[in-house]
């Protein structure tokens, strides 16, 4: 059925025979193109896919992107160094202090200006509490993807918290340009690790609702598992990273492998696993194995935001740097893990006050270019439940 | 009596129930003599679909004010809370809104088929609730095949939907509206066959008097316990009801994230209140159903001690030989009719609690969930029953 | 619901379905008797921290009209006009384009004498575009004690010249001050 299907398309829709099984066409209608998006509860921003159906089958899909490009790279080498910091918060707005460390660690591997012990250990509590945050989101709309109202709610409750604490060390909720080149903005005000360590402590007990409430949901399971299957060798072939990858079995993280700032040390002490999906609730690298490695991860952030807690020592929190930044001539890559995945800063310094190239690599960019694969031979139903699974982010994609 | 008075009278006897009401006799009697029988006719069917219709939006408005307290509280929020105390009055602020709001039409729609269809849903609603039994003694339709009716009725809002669907013209109404088909054909079996349990044990599909076979043991003799298959019979029947009103998890036919909303997105202001409040007609309605054949209608001990207190009987043949109001009856058929409110909404608030909890299941696996688990089940669990009353009967005679 | 071939497979399938849907249920209901955690927001009002990046507030006696702050500015939303007499400063306007601001607090780093600060104040509600375009500026033109300061200075600075001219005679120089006032 399958070969008399993609006889009739045109070349650029291939018919993958994915979980749905066996489906026979009896009558052959012209196939209905659908606008999925950009204005779609379930594309996560202004993304459009062009699918086109056979009844609730999708036979062919195309994303198109662009709709929220705001030249954010141009606008790096137009802007001074620091200038440029919160434009990152926008392109990936749910993990902004990722996306702020990845520029910042780029541009001081062309300075080579020390960071000071306690400036590192604030950034990576800061980068693992809002990667809780963009999984909970991740995890939460994908459960609103899929259908259920309520694990979404409760996703943000938590989330709120974690906001809450860096509205307390920033001042901002979602955009927060805290750490900047050379290290953080501000020290952390009185008390705030104890109540990060607060936060831990009640994130481990509503953790387990998540997984009993969704993950394990029969329906969940369902939904997910056996559906937009990513193969080993796919995975490898898309250059995906982050999530997607170790949700198809692949173990690979940066923070272990490319070690940045001092998640080398904290892997040697063991304070943090990195979850690889084993395909248990079906073929390995569907749905519901990207969702798993995401709830895991939340755990093992945990873990991680602990160990600096444990660690945390006293001292200045940004390392000597001149009143107006000039960077040495050169030029840096500095890839680092993301909540989606790999985020590279790719910056060409002439010794000036402005970034002669500022080029970035968005995790969801890379992530995404495998939708027009594994989309054709689901339903509509596991479409949306697909695009949900890449946890995508559309000012990220567009940048 | 005339025979127009006499088919005045009969068609008067829908609305407002028992045919031996001295005081409906007097009133189309007077009127009679003035009117004539197609008025008489006419102004007994609008005061009935208006008492109706009056019910529906009162139902929906409630359940719909009950669903985002539900929803609320269950997501750790409060829900609406400013008009009124614990925002009561919140639906009635919406209702208004809803009918100031412009009324759109899309311009490539099929204009015809696009007003008739909320209309068709409506009515389909109404005809159904119809034969909902307000109170052992006070009810709108008698209907023998009570059952039947409801069940074709709530059907026929099918009809709507697919047609709404079809002349919006769109391409997400048609996928909601061809799930709608689909999933209703598939579970009408279902809903069916586990009602077809109770009824075997009751004899008769009259609402009305299923429910006062269950009086026994002081308001407890419900049929959910008088045959093991009762329970899985109750779950199948509650199950089939979720998909049959497209309550979430079967809610495809208006799948917000799947299909925006589904065969209703193109709809707007009063059309689109009337989907709604077909769709909590519809729930209160199955919820009802469940209510009478499974859960004892209108009996509980409460019921029954008001019965064994106040007397039973509404209308009583006076001194006279005609029949009178029996005044001292009413308390009785109010803690009856209100028991079973409290059962139906109870029922509502499972729909409900079951929506804010459980995700959404794909098209196919609806598919599969109506043809192969509900139905067989379903069909095991009513010849274990007939079985087993045949063997009870066999066995004490 | 695909794997359900066998028949261990198809009780299974029950079983986990209702069993998950009976957990589900039990949370949902745990939360459902709990009091809710939102606030009403118009009338409660979740506390702002003391770092809040809100509308910025200018200690406009400090301010030296140094251009740090605007210059620091990723997309120049901040403009500052002032006229210098001698030291002090008569303020023509201090503008933030709020359309173009983004919170990012860079301009209240470089600021050599701390007075540019971000507010606790959030709500934006206007009727009118323009109306984002907020001056921060208490007074225009000079403050009273700058006035003073100034007048003080000039007479100073008359005086001087004052006494330059009349070379010698201190006295009178004096007395001239006198007059002048």
């Amino acid at each position: 059925m399958a070969n008399e299907v993609t006889k009739t398309m045109p070349p650029s829709t291939r018919l993958r025979q994915t979980d749905v099984g066996e489906v026979t066409v009896d009558i052959r209608t012209p196939d209905l193109e659908i606008n999925f998006g950009p204005q779609h509860p379930a594309t996560h921003g202004v993304m459009r896919v062009l699918m086109r159906t056979d009844g609730e089958l999708v036979t062919g899909a195309q994303p198109h992107l662009g709709y929220l490009h705001r030249c954010a790279e141009k606008i790096g080498e137009n802007v001074e160094w620091l200038q440029y910091l919160p434009y990152t918060d926008r392109y990936d707005y749910l993990a902004s202090m990722n996306n702020n460390l990845g520029y910042s660690l780029a541009v001081e591997a062309l300075l080579g200006v020390e960071i000071p012990r306690r400036a590192t250990l604030i950034r990576i509590i800061c980068a693992e509490l809002n990667r809780i945050g963009s999984h909970l989101v991740a995890f939460g709309t994908y459960g609103l993807d899929i259908g259920a109202f309520t694990p979404f709610l409760y996703c943000f409750r938590e989330r709120e918290w974690m906001m809450a604490l860096f509205e307390k060390i920033c001042g901002a909720r979602l955009t927060y340009s805290y750490i900047r080149i050379g290290g953080v903005f501000n020290d952390a005000p009185p008390g705030w690790f104890e109540e990060v360590a607060r936060f831990c402590d009640v994130f481990e007990q509503k953790w387990p609702e998540y997984v009993d409430l969704l993950l394990v949901n029969q329906i969940y399971v369902k939904r997910t598992a056996n559906v937009g299957v990513i193969s080993r060798e796919m995975a490898l072939d898309f250059g995906l990273t982050g999530t997607m990858v170790r949700g198809s079995g692949i173990d690979w993280d940066l923070r272990r492998d490319m070690p940045y700032m001092c998640y080398g040390e904290i892997w040697r002490d063991g304070a943090f696993k990195i979850p690889v999906a084993k395909g248990e609730m079906g073929a390995l690298g569907d749905c519901w194995d990207r969702s798993w490695v995401r709830v895991m991860e939340m755990m093992e952030s945990i873990k991680i935001v602990r160990w600096c807690l444990d660690h945390m020592v006293d001292g200045p929190v940004i390392g000597e740097l001149p009143k107006t930044l000039k960077v040495p001539a050169g030029e840096a890559y500095v890839g680092i893990e993301n909540p989606r995945g790999e985020l590279g800063h790719y910056v060409v310094s002439d010794g000036g006050k402005v970034s002669v190239r500022t080029r970035v690599r968005g995790p969801s960019f890379c992530n995404l270019a495998v939708l027009e694969d594994i989309l054709p031979g689901a339903l509509v139903g596991d479409a949306i439940a697909i695009i949900g699974s890449t946890d995508i982010v559309v000012g990220e994609t567009d940048r | 009596m005339t025979p127009a008075l006499a088919l005045a009278q009969q068609s008067a006897a829908v609305e407002v129930g028992s045919g031996s009401n001295a005081f409906l006799e007097g009133l189309v009697a007077a009127l009679g003599a003035y009117l004539p029988m197609w008025a008489l006719w006419l102004g007994a069917a609008v005061t009935g679909v208006a008492i109706v219709m009056g019910l529906i939006s009162l139902i929906a408005m409630f359940s719909v004010w009950l669903e985002r307290k539900v929803a609320g509280h269950i997501q750790c929020r409060y829900g609406p809370m400013y008009v009124g105390w614990h925002g009561w009055l919140q639906s009635i602020a919406d209702g208004v809104k809803l009918l100031l709001k412009e009324d759109m039409i899309p311009r490539d729609a099929d204009r015809v088929l696009f007003m008739l269809a909320p209309a068709l849903v409506l009515a389909a609603i109404v005809a159904a609730m119809a034969a909902y039994p307000l109170a052992p003694g006070v009810f709108f339709a008698d209907i023998d095949l009570g059952v039947f009716f409801v069940i074709a009725m709530s059907s026929m809002t099918t009809i709507g939907v697919v047609m709404a669907g079809w002349a919006s013209n769109s391409k997400w109404t048609v996928f909601g509206a061809m799930r709608e088909a689909a999933q209703v054909v598939a579970y009408e079996i279902p809903l069916g066959v586990a009602l077809l349990v109770p009824v075997m044990v009751a004899g008769t599909l009259n609402m009305r008097e299923a429910s006062e076979m269950q009086s026994g043991w002081y308001g407890m003799g419900w049929f959910m316990f008088k045959n093991p298959f009762m329970l899985p019979a109750f779950v199948l029947y509650f199950i089939a009801a979720l998909a049959e009103t497209k309550r979430a998890p079967f809610d495809l036919p208006e799948a917000e994230s799947e299909l925006v909303a589904g065969f209703m997105t193109e709809y707007s202001g009063i059309r689109w209140s009337f989907f709604f409040m077909e769709e909590y007609a519809a729930m209160f309605l199955m919820s009802a159903l469940a209510a009478v054949f499974f859960l004892g209608g209108f009996e509980s001990p409460l019921t029954w001690a008001a019965g064994e207190f106040f007397g039973r009987e509404l209308f009583v043949k006076g001194a006279s030989g005609a029949t009178e109001l029996n005044l001292q009856a009413i308390p009785y058929h109010a803690v009856a009719g209100l028991t079973l409110l409290v059962k139906s909404f109870a029922g509502i608030f499972l729909m409900m609690w079951l929506r804010w909890t459980l995700p959404r299941v794909r098209v196919d696996q609806v598919m599969t969930m109506g043809y192969k688990y509900l139905t067989p089940l379903a069909l095991v669990c009513a010849i274990g029953a007939a079985l087993w009353e045949a063997g009870k009967q066999a066995l004490l005679g | 619901m695909q794997q359900t071939e066998t028949a261990q497979g198809y009780v299974k399938n029950i079983w986990d379905s209702v069993k998950t849907t009976l957990v589900g249920m039990k949370i949902t209901w745990r939360y459902m008797l709990q009091k809710p955690i939102t606030v009403q927001y118009p009338d409660e009002r979740m506390p702002i921290p003391d770092r809040y990046r809100g509308i910025h507030y200018l200690e406009q006696e400090k301010c030296i009209n140094c251009l740090a702050c605007a210059r620091a500015c990723p997309i120049d939303c901040i403009e500052m006009e002032a006229v210098r007499h001698g030291k002090e400063l008569e303020w023509i306007s201090f503008t933030l384009d709020y359309q173009k601001c983004m919170f990012c607090e860079l301009c209240v780093y470089p600021c050599p004498k701390d007075c540019i600060h971000m507010g606790t104040e959030y709500a934006f509600v206007t009727f009118d575009r323009s109306e984002f375009k907020h001056d921060l500026l208490s007074f225009k033109g000079m403050a009273r004690e700058a006035r003073i300061r100034m007048k003080e200075a000039e007479a100073k600075k008359a005086a001087k010249e004052a006494a330059k001219a009349a070379g010698v005679k201190v006295e009178d120089s004096k007395a001239e001050e006198g007059d002048g006032e």
